[in-house]
């Protein structure tokens, strides 16, 4: 018997002992009429050619396997991180299910979210009982300060009114008239988790500023010396902004984080469930219309957020994730102008010590040449901090990245003889990215865990950083962001480097001449 | 009414059914998926349970007809192991926008579907129906009729939109289309009186695996899975076996019931959890098939081989019993394991202290009352409040669950294991209970719930002398 009792062993070792080789083998030649072996090598062969680039690149209708989620995802994202807040998407049920999954496998931690559950009769006859039901279930199941609402497709396709429905809520009694539901219509066939996270954080402020779907007076803006201070949907949501907090209080300025989701998705193991924790509180949230700037870390997340922002007196200013030394210059530089503070003596070491660590290392990555996958300014700010460490990106795609942003990398590179061979390609997903990987061979691959399949298949070796992160743990407590966050992306490309190194040097007396335990 | 509905209503008028057989016509008609409540955290939707249900089909392309909600939250979310093709594992989706729900979105599949099988050439496309295309009014029907004759490749459309209901219906709506579209389409080259299918096993971990090799000893061979580590063509004529075991008895009963009634192929509700169901499974089959014509033979050389088996994973298991005896276990997953399992941990010498019967039928739950007798609680679907009250109360040393509960025990310092579709370790068979047991042990002996179980040393407000024998 091919398992034995005695020492059971997992499926990584047992299904590849002969017994098993057999079993598999037998079911290819009865079960699955396979195709001779010369025949897929020769196809095998082929998709690595620019013909077939061609041929993928030439595809209207098919996408395959995506590298974007929907735009509920991203409103959710926003939702968790306001104080005891409850995100409730109207729609049908399954969705909910799979954002809760999507974050859980992401950060390791519950995510709540309900939805308003509806069904055959709400496509035909309108969402509105669900609403009513559904407001008045999670208000009293979950005993959350605010609902934020956002919507699948299914509620969008019919056209259900998020506004009057609220209304309707609240006049049969579901909530307290006065109990915050700010709102968001997020339909996931026009654009993606950004532009929810975009749409949901912007009705939140809305809500906040704008008198409360008319329940409330207006806030008038009484400018203060405060900054605002935007993430955008970020799988390092948890390290990323404690470090900036980090900074904020080392510069000694005031600031208002809109939507901190660092605490919520980081619960201790202390014996206490917290449903909620942490985040910006309802309070902040409406004060911070009275701040004297906001900050955007991803401009391509908050494109109609910021202006609305603007359109309310204050100054904004827009990154594209900033990571590495002039990034990171640029985006302390602009705290601290806007709020008319100087850089911290600490701040200035961080840097030094961060350009130390690259010349340090610099020797590794010079030359080495990369293709990048991710949202779009994560793809934009990678890029440039590769560039930043003498790489050379080849290769950007962004599935959810517009023409425009295309434009814009197209100006980064032009701004440094290391992006002179680069494209980038907005709306192409990660079929397209496998035969790039082929005809332009970079040495590396940067992307989220999809991009496994993607070094399975070209050998390409993958490093992992983006969203969503599910095979390797923890990777979300470390920021991206600050001279610190640049020191983190270092030592997670350099590793990548030395584990390939290593693991191409290691025969031995045929390649271990070059299997040194100096790097 | 739509074809559709009337699929729906098809499906609940189960009578192979028991829970549905005690109904009367009125409330048959309604369905047996419980209304969901808004507000609630919901768990997944038809959709979700149809492509469970048929992404083991490893060689198939499965294309999601929708906007980018249903693909691009989910491409490749599940262990189903496979030994030949990983198509299955590639996300294939129309990506409908803005200008697909106004001018319909038949076209934009029609050209998805030719492109591909352009590039891919499988077997077959399966085109699943999701909540937009089905609200605007799509014909996938009619495009794959189209598709299929034009391109010469098998579309089978699943209606599948996640408003029907939960992922149980759409695990049965799966089933529908298989046996509309799929089953008895194709001939085995050869069939002998051993053939036997499976429905309702996924080969999570390569769980159908491990079981293989029993059934090729003796001879039985798996003519069809339905649908782990399954090729199109094997469901195509998996009309043809002599015999079916139902796995999970509620994902695919219909499939079942329907081949029997069709194709004369009897079928029994078995498990591959636990040593004793596993026996009665190994004799289940032998029974039928001979019953159906198979050499009367074959009883005795299974009964040899339960015999051997049996004792080689008592004795496995023996060692572990001492270090397990007395110790609770608190059972949060649904279905068929909610019983299945609960034997098999009490071989081990644990307690099962409570058991939620979520998914479970009328029968599943008669069966844990019989296993557990008074001592069962069992426990419906908990909100994470009261799941996590629960936790608290239970005093379990140990809870075993799928991956949605894990965070919530170990916050509410429980130990924690996974039994569900993401484990990394196959359960089944007789070797899977001795790797289960051995895995609960390991779980168990983990030194890091000591930490999860006590405050902080400058919290600890015992005695000096009991903290001194805590530490002993």
């Amino acid at each position: 018997m091919p398992q034995d009792a005695d020492q059971v062993k997992d499926h990584f070792e047992l299904f590849r002992g002969d017994e098993y080789k057999d079993m598999l083998a037998k079911k290819r030649s009865e079960f699955e009429n396979p195709h001779p072996d010369a025949e897929i090598e020769r196809v095998k062969e082929w998709a690595k050619t620019e013909e077939y680039k061609d041929l993928n690149f030439s595809r209207e209708a098919l996408t395959i396997n995506p590298a974007k989620a929907c735009q509920p995802l991203g409103a959710v994202f926003a939702a968790v991180g306001f104080e005891s807040t409850l995100p409730f998407v109207h729609g049908s049920q399954g969705c909910v299910a799979y954002y809760r999954s999507h974050f859980s496998r992401h950060f390791k931690e519950p995510t709540s979210c309900v939805s308003s559950s509806m069904t055959e009769d709400a496509a035909v006859f309108g969402g509105l009982t669900n609403m009513v039901d559904g407001l008045a279930n999670a208000y009293n199941m979950y005993k959350p300060k605010m609902i934020a609402v956002s919507t699948t497709c299914m509620a969008e396709v019919i056209g259900d009114d998020l506004n009057a429905f609220i209304k309707t809520a609240k006049e049969k009694e579901s909530l307290p008239e006065e109990f915050d539901v700010p709102f968001a219509h997020t339909p996931a066939f026009v654009g993606s988790h950004i532009t929810g996270y975009d749409n949901a954080m912007k009705g939140i402020l809305e809500h906040f500023w704008d008198g409360k779907a008319k329940t409330a007076p207006k806030l008038e803006r009484v400018p203060n010396g405060s900054i605002n201070f935007l993430n955008g949907f970020d799988g390092y949501a948890v390290g990323n902004l404690r470090e900036v907090k980090r900074i904020f209080d080392m510069m000694q300025i005031e600031y208002t984080i809109l939507g901190d989701q660092s605490d919520v998705w980081d619960t201790p193991t202390d014996g206490t469930f917290r449903m909620y924790d942490g985040g910006t509180t309802l309070e902040d949230a409406a004060h911070a219309i009275h701040a004297k700037g906001t900050i955007s870390m991803q401009e391509y997340c908050t494109e109609k957020t910021l202006p609305f922002i603007a359109a309310h007196g204050q100054e904004t200013a827009a990154f594209n994730h900033p990571i590495g030394i002039e990034a990171t210059d640029s985006f302390v530089m602009e705290v601290a102008r806007m709020a008319g503070v100087e850089i911290p003596d600490e701040l200035a070491k961080e840097r030094g010590r961060l350009v130390d660590a690259i010349a340090d290392s610099n020797a590794h990555i010079h030359g080495k040449k990369f293709a990048i996958y991710g949202d779009p300014d994560l793809a934009y700010g990678l890029a440039r901090f590769v560039m930043e460490l003498g790489g050379e990106p080849v290769v950007v795609l962004s599935t959810n990245g517009s023409k425009a942003w295309a434009a814009k990398m197209q100006e980064l590179f032009d701004s440094s003889p290391f992006g002179a061979n680069c494209r980038a390609y907005p709306g192409k997903d990660l079929w397209h990215m496998r035969s790039l990987l082929f005809t332009e061979a970079p040495d590396f691959l940067i992307g989220n865990t999809y991009g496994k399949y993607l070094e399975r298949d070209t050998g390409v070796p993958l490093i992992r950083i983006g969203f969503p992160i599910f095979d390797r743990h923890h990777k979300h407590r470390y920021p991206v962001w600050g001279y610190q966050g640049g020191l983190n992306v270092l030592v997670t490309i350099l590793d990548r480097i030395f584990e390939h190194m290593d693991a191409t040097t290691n025969v031995p007396s045929k390649t271990d001449y070059s299997y040194d335990i100096i790097r | 009414m739509t074809s559709l509905n009337q699929t729906i209503q098809d499906v609940f008028n189960e009578p192979a059914c028991g829970k549905n057989q005690a109904k009367s016509d009125k409330e048959r008609k309604k369905g047996c998926s419980k209304p969901l409540q808004p507000g609630g955290a919901a768990g997944g939707c038809a959709f979700d349970g149809a492509k469970i249900a048929l992404q083991p089909i490893t060689d198939v392309a499965h294309l999601v007809h929708g906007p980018i909600a249903c693909e691009g939250n989910s491409w490749d979310n599940r262990g189903a192991a496979s030994s030949g093709s990983t198509l299955y594992r590639t996300g294939f989706t129309t990506d409908m926008t803005e200008n697909d729900i106004v001018f319909g979105g038949e076209k934009h599949l029609f050209k998805a579907i030719r492109e591909i099988i352009e590039k891919y050439a499988p077997p077959a496309v399966f085109v699943y129906e999701t909540c937009v295309p089905a609200m605007i009014g799509d014909d996938i029907d009619t495009v794959c009729t189209k598709a299929a004759e034009k391109f010469g490749t098998p579309c089978i459309p699943i209606h599948s939109p996640g408003f029907l209901g939960p992922k149980n219906l759409g695990n049965k709506l799966a089933g529908e289309a298989m046996l509309k579209h799929v089953i008895g389409t194709k001939e085995p080259e050869y069939t002998t009186p051993y053939d036997i299918n499976v429905i309702g096993e996924y080969n999570l971990s390569g769980e159908l695996w491990q079981i293989k090799p029993l059934l090729d000893e003796l001879g039985i061979r798996i003519l069809s899975c339905i649908s782990g580590d399954a090729r199109y063509e094997e469901v195509a004529w998996s009309h043809r076996a002599k015999a079916a075991m139902m796995v999970c008895s509620k994902a695919m009963i219909n499939v079942a019931r329907k081949m029997e009634e069709r194709y004369g192929i009897p079928f029994f509700e078995g498990s591959f959890y636990g040593i004793e169901d596993m026996s009665d499974t190994l004799r289940e089959i032998a029974g039928l098939l001979i019953q159906q014509g198979a050499h009367p033979e074959l009883m005795a050389r299974t009964e040899a081989v339960i015999a051997r088996e049996e004792a080689r994973a008592w004795a496995a298991i023996e060692p572990y019993r001492p270090r397990l005896a007395g110790k609770k276990v608190l059972l949060v997953t649904g279905g068929v394991k909610s019983w299945s399992v609960v034997a098999a941990l009490r071989e081990a010498g644990l307690r099962v202290v409570g058991t939620s019967v979520k998914k479970s039928t009328r029968e599943d739950k008669d069966k844990i009352k019989k296993l557990m007798g008074d001592e069962a609680h069992m426990f419906d679907n908990l909100a994470p409040r009261e799941m996590y009250r629960k936790l608290k109360e239970a005093e379990a040393d140990i809870m075993l669950s799928g991956g949605r509960s894990q965070f919530i025990a170990l916050k509410a310092s429980m130990p924690w294991m996974d039994i569900n579709q993401e484990r990394h370790v196959a359960f089944a068979g007789y070797h899977g209970m001795v790797a289960m047991v051995a895995e609960i042990d390991r779980t168990l002996a983990n030194p890091v719930w000591q930490e999860v179980r006590r405050p902080a040393p400058w919290d600890r407000v015992e005695a000096p002398q009991q903290a001194g024998r805590e530490a002993a």
